[in-house]
Formats: C-alpha cells, structure tokens, sequence
C-alpha cells in the first residue's frame, strides 16, 4: 500500500514548543515528583516520553522515572496481524504498586493501544492513578479512552495516516499526515 | 485366432525395426510374420500394437499373493490380474501365508485358484521347511509334482547353514533351486533403515549392509562347495553384488535378482518425506552408491532378474509410525514402468535388449527348465508375450489397479515405459488401451 | 524478519535468522517470569494440549508453564501404557484433538515421527515435538542455546563437547543442528558402541577421548545414559561409564575455566556426572530449567500469537 504525504503537522521546532507545553501542564497536574512513573509506548512512545521526562525534570525538581512499556501480549487484534508480531521489552525503574502512572503515546486512534497498555501496567502491579499523554488525537474512538494530555487534536479521515517521525528512529522530527494511495 | 499386428520383435537377443505380425491359434503362436505380407482372415480378432515391442513374457520371480491367510491384503485372483496389467505373463507367489505353502495340497491349491483367475500364470513357491520355522525339511519331491516352481523360506533367512546346504543338495536331484532371502537376523534385528546417513540422522535403527553381505557369502560358498544352484533375491548392496560378480566368474552356479525399488530409490526418501511407511521395505532401500552398483550388475550380467518382491497391505496398515509399520512396496501393476522410466532416466546406460532380458529371459535361469519352453517366442511356441511401448509416457493410477493394495510409493507418479499388452496362454489377459 | 514454520518438528531446515529471533523473544519473556502477576492474554482464547505418551515431568510442566503464563487454556493428555503407543491409536487421538479444538499440539512419544504424522492429519492445529523417540527433541535444543548465549554471550565460535550415548540421543541430534546453524563448533564424545557408524551424516568431529574433548570446550553438554532405551549391551557397567566418560572433578580440571556444565535432565548421579559437578558453581542445570519457559513461551508466541498464515 503506498503511502502519500499531504501535509506536514508539525516540524522539529514545533514539536519541541508542543513537549515542552505538555511537561508543563504534567509536572502541574501531578503536583510533585512523588511516585511519578512515565511509561512510553513501544515503539516511539518510548522517546517521547523520555523527552517528556527531561523537560519536567527541572520543573519538579528531579529527575523523573521513565521507562517503557510493550503491550504486544495485550492486543486485542493478535490474530489478525498479518506479520507475525514481535514482543519488546517492558522495563520500568519503579513498581507499578502505589505509582502515578503517566502513559505516553505518539499517536491516540481507536484508543485499543491505551487500553491494552492499561491492562499491562495494571498487570504489573495497582497504581495510584493512571494517566494517558499523546503528542498527536486524531480521533475515531472505538473504546471509550480519553487522554489526559494532548499534543494536538487533528481531525483525520480513516483512510489517513498519521505519521509522527522522530530522530531518534526516522532521522528527522516532525508530524505527518498521509494519505493511503492506490495499490500499485 | 488373434492377430497381433504392427510390432516389433524382440527375439531374445534384438529388437527388430520392422514391424510384424503375430497369429495366435489356441494357446500357439501360429505364425509370426512382416506385417501386412499375409492375408488376415474375415473377422479375425485383430489388435494393432502401433510398433510397440513384443517380447517374450516377463516373468515375476517374486511377489507376494497373501493367500492363503493374508486375503484382506491381496489374493491369488487380485494378484493373477494386477501381474497381468503389469505386463507379467507368470508370477512367482511367494509362500510365507498361513498357513505356509509346505505341503503338496496348498502347492495345488495355489496353481488352480491361480489359473482360475484367467491373468498372468501364478507359479506356486514351496516353503523350504515346516511352518517356514527353518528346522524340519518340506516333502520337495511331492511339492514339485504339484508345481512348485522354486523353494523358499524368504520373509526369513534359512539360520541353519546345514539345512540350507540339504535344501541346496536335494533340491537339485529334482531340478529346482532353492532361493535365499540374504539376512543375518543377529545384526538386522530391531532395524528398519539403512544403517549409514538415515540411521544417524533420524536415530532409526539401521540395518548394516553387512548384514545382507554375510549371508550372500554364505550361499555362494555353499553354491561353490557343492556344486548346486543357488538363487539370491532382491540384492540390495554394492556388497552383495560384488560378491556374486566374483562367483560367477569363478563359475559358481548362483542366480541373483534385483527389485525396481531398489534400483530407484535411495534411503533420503525417509527422511524427505518424513518417515513415510511407504518407504520402508526389507532390505531397506539404501544408498545412492549402492544403486548405482546395481544398476552396473544389471549392465554386466551380474544380476540375472529383475523381480518386484510386490508386498500388498491394507492402505491402515501402511498408515502407521515407520517402526510400527510392515516392511513392504506394493509395485506389481507399475514395476516394469519404474524400470523403464528409470533406465531413460539414466542416460540409458545400457541396450534396451538387456533390460528387455532381465524380465524374461533372466527371470527363467532360477526356475526349472522345463518351464523354459512356455516362454519362448517363435512359430509353434506357447503364446506367453509381453507387448512394451518403452516411450509411452503417463501416470500411475492406482484406482485402476487389480490389485487390493493401493498404498505404493509412485502413486500419481508420471512414468516413460509401459506395458501395453499381455499374451498368456494365448488369451489377451491385458490391454492397455481398451481401459 | 518473520517466524515461517507453522509446525516446529524438528530443526533441518531452521534458518539462523530464525533461531536468533526465537533467542531474543525468550529474552524478553524471562522478564515477565520475574513478575508479580505471571499471566498476559496474548494466547487467551486458544487450546493447548500436551499429548505426553512417554512419561516426563519437566518437560510437560514447562510447557503448561509456558502456556499458562500466556493465557492460554491448557489441557494434559498423558497416555503411558503399550496399547497407546500403536499408530493407530494416535490417528484417533488426531481427530479427537481436531473437534476438541486445540490450537496447538506439544507432542512426546517414543515413536520417531510422530509429531510428522500428526501434522498431516491435523487441518486446524499446529504441532510442536517434545521429543519423538530418538529423533529429536527441538525445544530442548533451542533452550539449550539460549542457556549458552546468556552465558556467554555469543554462540559464534563457542565450543561445545557433546558426550554420551550420541546414536540413541535426540537431544544430541537437534543440539548438533541448532548449535552449528548459529555458528559453534560441536564435537561429539562416547564410546564407539554408541556413536554412528555414519556420524560424518550428522556433520561435526568425532573425539573418542574425553579429556581431548573438553579440553577447549567452552560447554560439555552431558547426556543421559539410558539403560532402557538400549537393548543391546553398549557398554559394560555404568561405574565403567562413569570412570572413563563422567563429568567428574578431574575431568573438569581439564577445561577451560569458563568452561560449564550442562545436561538435559533428568541426571543419573554418579553415571554421567558427578553430584559435586552436578550442584557446583559450573553447572547451567538449573538454569536450563528456568531458560525452558522462557523459550518454550517464545516459540508458543511465535507460532500462536499472531495470525495470517
């Protein structure tokens, strides 16, 4: 299936100005470093949260925990996967037990990816509280998930892709929607 | 009176190019002449063989009928009429039933039903001893009278070297050779691969050559000792062969055959199709430098025969776990077709004649020579004809088989070389095109 | 990188690729073995039974482990007695499997290919060989290269000293392939009455001393010395066995020092090994065990968790 790029989002400039908002309002809503615990979602969930967790560092004044979290084993669409899918590495630096857990995503969707990641954390131990931030909301919720901080709400069609490139993966930071093309 | 018209002729020694015409009256080859250089009678039941090639009638030194006892697998009429489609005029059945062939009554028994069945001539085998338990002699004499055609134990060896060297002695008075199963069971016993590349692989049990070798010294020294005939069936080691290629030479009077799955294929094809009990067969099939040995017997007349040891089981019993499975290959009704296929396949590295002789001359060497008349092919001989087409190509369809087994390893297989007719006693038992 | 193999039989034609992918997803699942909550639902909703017809304990429970941690329903079906062993009962057995719905089979019997013949019988679930006679046992050789590559953290080059009763092993045979498809140098080590005649079949060296043997061997792998299994007389007692062929103190001095120990189970003290080398510091027994699950996880992932095939 080829993909056609449409419009850029977001570049580097931009998505930094986004993180930096975001830690913001994190580090205020969870009102201390106490039991704070980021969780990125595998794949580039995982860098964003460690850029989140840089920027809120300062602002709570240390360093905060952050780890990742793969929720292969918690899909819900396992056998329809056409490419036989590969389980990463779930490794947090504190127990889930009593922690304020901050998930961290690219992209929020049907939302199956947030409760799958729920499920994971809450097999993990019980957290004091769970929270969802993802850089990009392009809508078209099957699940009944909200997240609690949002990058961006970008209204998208279903035949879109939402691309979020980081240099840590892509080379490159920025935002994309894309369009699905005609198979060739 | 039938009329074979437009083949070639293989006398026994060449294969004609011009194409004849063979009359038959009765159980007679009337007249054998060039085609079209008589008149045909009105009415004449006439068959056009298209240049295919007449020889005289293949003969099938071993195959296995399973009657009495083993019915549900083959029997004597089954077995008659797949021979025939086989191209085989007379088969020889083996005589490890139940109970075994070892007195003068079965002997009959076996020669009547076998007739009855109007295919290929069944020739009784006699069990060389009581029960085939290898101790106590058979009444030979009597057995022979009724028309046992050859004396073996084979399923087993014969253990007991001085019973076998009676056996050799006393059958020889009465013009018949006794025909060896070559298998030391102290070495073979609890194997059912080649012991080499299969056996260390799979963790099978293997069957040493060495275990065949021993005993086919042990009938040649007997044979050159005492003077007597001696066969040797279904050879499968270059280290058999080379041992009767020595004996012969020297003179000794031993006969020896080969089976068409042992000429083609190796003992990869267990672990290739992942331990398919179609594969497994006793001697088991081995490797590809034992094939090629035999393959050079058959070129320098070390091996006399090709005979099929046709083994027929129920499709259940061959739909086991390898080690749980009977040893066995069911090939009467595509044996020949294997052979052919496989000799083109060789580059045929020899004259189609020899082929041609190792299923009707040969087979005749090991068995008594009074029945070497009935096979002969000229004016005035006994109408036993095998009719060969060996560039016909097509598929082996068991659910045309006759016979009851249709567990066989070249199901489906597409194959060059097969028989197209079969002439016994003068009736066309078998004709490939009006099927 | 994808997992091709709808059924693990046996190991001839693993690529490497696919052995590595299995090695770093057991990686990944020992961590989940070290949890509170040892349960994901990754293979909820799928069957798994364990068809035992020889007798073993730690290889069944391994599985159920295995299967269990991933969510899915396991059923034991042990049958141990000779009237289960014909074929013909293991036919029936296939299409009992099939309407009870299993979506994997993990089968042991001690008849060599089994597993082979219930993959062509069964339409729906896939087959995973714990062992057919003396074939091959592919899980234990997959577990035993994941103990290794933790170890020591390569495979490339490692060497590995093979001693026993290599013709009736499958455990040598699947270990012989899985090692050197990931590059280690195997040699094999016994008796000449228990190597075979064609051992140039199974592709390594053949050292008939055991001192040569271990002497560079980063692994001595120890098998079992099965009386049972042997009818013919190989050897001529079990203390001779142990003298001349046994991982003692002696012969471990020969080793390297990084050299360890490892062995199938179940062990036969003072047979095959020594209990001071069994229990010592140089023994990767127990961590054989505990890499079982892990990789026994990885491969039911691989085969069951993802569909499309």
């Amino acid at each position: 299936m080829a993909l056609r790029e449409k419009v850029r989002l977001m570049d580097g400039a931009e998505m930094e100005r986004v993180l930096r908002r975001l830690a913001a309002e994190a580090a205020e809503r969870l009102g201390g470093l106490d039991g704070v615990v980021l969780a990125g979602i595998h794949r580039r969930g995982v860098f964003l949260a460690r850029r989140l967790a840089e920027r809120m560092g300062p602002l709570l004044g240390g360093e905060v925990p952050c780890g990742e979290l793969d929720i292969t084993l918690y899909r819900d669409d396992l056998s329809t996967l056409s490419e036989g899918p590969l389980v990463r590495s779930t490794r947090l630096p504190v127990e889930v037990e009593g922690s304020k857990v901050v998930l961290v995503d690219d992209v929020i969707y049907t939302g199956r990816t947030a409760r799958a990641a729920l499920e994971a954390i809450l097999d993990l131990g019980r957290p004091a509280l769970v929270r969802l931030c993802v850089l990009v909301d392009r809508g078209h919720r099957e699940m009944p998930i909200h997240p609690d901080l949002v990058g961006r709400v970008v209204p998208t069609s279903r035949s879109e892709v939402v691309e979020v490139r980081l240099r840590e993966v892509d080379g490159v930071d920025e935002v994309v929607i894309c369009e699905r093309g005609e198979r060739s | 009176m039938m009329v074979l018209k437009n083949v070639r002729l293989f006398d026994g020694l060449r294969v004609g190019e011009e194409l004849m015409e063979i009359a038959i009256e009765g159980d007679r080859i009337a007249r054998i002449a060039p085609s079209g250089a008589t008149e045909l009678p009105e009415g004449v039941f006439a068959v056009d063989l298209k240049g295919a090639i007449a020889c005289p009638g293949f003969v099938d030194l071993h195959a296995h009928m399973r009657d009495p006892g083993f019915t549900w697998r083959e029997d004597l009429e089954s077995g008659a009429r797949a021979a025939a489609r086989g191209g085989f005029v007379a088969a020889v059945a083996m005589p490890n039933t139940d109970p075994a062939v070892d007195n003068p009554g079965l002997v009959r028994y076996v020669a009547e039903k076998g007739k009855a069945a109007g295919g290929a001539r069944v020739l009784p085998a006699g069990a060389i001893t009581l029960g085939r338990k290898g101790v106590e002699m058979v009444e030979m004499g009597a057995m022979a009278e009724e028309g046992a055609v050859i004396f073996t134990d084979d399923g087993s060896p014969l253990s007991d070297s001085g019973l076998l060297r009676n056996a050799m002695l006393y059958a020889s008075d009465l013009g018949i050779r006794v025909m060896e199963h070559p298998e030391d069971a102290s070495l073979s016993r609890g194997g059912c691969v080649n012991e080499g590349m299969t056996s260390a692989l799979s963790g099978l049990k293997g069957i040493p050559p060495s275990a065949e070798a021993i005993d086919v010294f042990r009938c040649v020294a007997l044979s050159r000792e005492t003077g007597c005939p001696i066969h040797i069936t279904h050879l499968s080691t270059a280290a058999s062969v080379e041992i009767v290629r020595r004996a012969k030479a020297e003179g000794v009077p031993v006969t020896c055959d080969v089976t068409p799955h042992h000429l083609t294929l190796t003992e990869e094809e267990v672990l290739r199709s992942g331990f398919d009990p179609l594969f497994k067969v006793n001697p088991p099939l081995r490797s590809r430098a034992d094939v090629d040995a035999l393959w050079e017997g058959l070129a320098d007349g070390t091996v006399d025969a090709i005979a099929t040891d046709h083994a027929p089981y129920h499709f259940d019993e061959k739909d086991a776990l390898f080690e749980e499975a009977p040893f066995g290959i069911a090939s009467l009704e595509c044996a020949v077709a294997v052979v052919l296929d496989a000799w083109h396949r060789r580059g045929r590295p020899f004259q189609l004649e020899r082929l041609l002789e190792l299923f009707s001359s040969g087979p005749l060497r090991a068995l008594p020579s009074w029945l070497r008349g009935s096979f002969a092919l000229r004016e005035g001989g006994r109408a036993n004809l095998t009719v060969v087409d060996p560039e016909l190509v097509a598929q082996v369809e068991v659910s045309k088989w006759a016979s009851k087994a249709y567990s066989t390893p070249w199901r489906g297989a597409v194959l060059r070389g097969w028989p197209v007719a079969t002439v016994v006693e003068g009736r066309l038992v078998y004709r490939r095109d009006e099927e | 990188m994808r997992f091709r193999h709808r059924h693990v039989l046996d190991l001839s034609d693993w690529r490497r690729e696919e052995y590595e992918l299995v090695l770093d997803q057991a990686r990944v699942f020992e961590e989940l073995l070290d949890r509170p909550i040892k349960k994901v639902p990754a293979l909820r909703g799928k069957m798994v039974v364990n068809l035992f017809f020889e007798p073993s304990t730690r290889t069944r429970v391994s599985f159920e482990l295995a299967a269990k941690v991933l969510g899915a329903d396991v059923i034991n079906w042990s049958s141990s007695g000779s009237s289960t062993s014909k074929g013909e009962t293991l036919k029936d057995t296939a299409w009992t499997l099939e309407a009870m719905g299993a979506d994997a089979v993990v089968v042991r019997h001690g008849g060599i290919g089994a597993p082979h013949f219930l993959a062509e019988r069964l339409r729906h679930a896939l087959v995973i060989n714990a062992g057919d006679g003396k074939h091959a046992h592919p899980t234990q050789a997959l577990l035993d290269l994941y103990t290794a590559w933790k170890r020591f953290g390569r495979l490339e080059g490692l060497k590995v000293a093979i001693l026993g009763d290599i013709s009736h092993s499958r455990v040598a045979r699947s270990d012989v392939q899985a090692f050197k498809a990931m590059g280690a140098q195997v040699v094999l080590c016994g008796p000449r009455t228990m190597i075979p005649l064609e051992v140039e079949a199974l592709g390594c060296a053949c050292e008939p001393d055991p001192r040569r043997a271990v002497e560079d061997a980063q692994v001595i792998y120890l098998l079992r010395i099965q009386k049972e299994r042997i009818g013919e007389v190989l050897f001529p007692t079990e203390s001779e066995y142990h003298r001349r062929y046994g991982a003692t103190r002696e012969l471990l001095e020969l080793a390297p020092k990084d050299a360890v120990v490892m062995h199938p189970g179940p062990i036969n003290r003072g047979v095959e090994i020594e209990s001071a080398v069994a229990d010592g510091d140089r023994s990767l027994i127990l961590d054989q065990v505990k890499s079982g699950v892990a990789v026994r996880m990885a491969l039911l992932f691989l085969c069951l968790g993802g569909g499309g095939r």
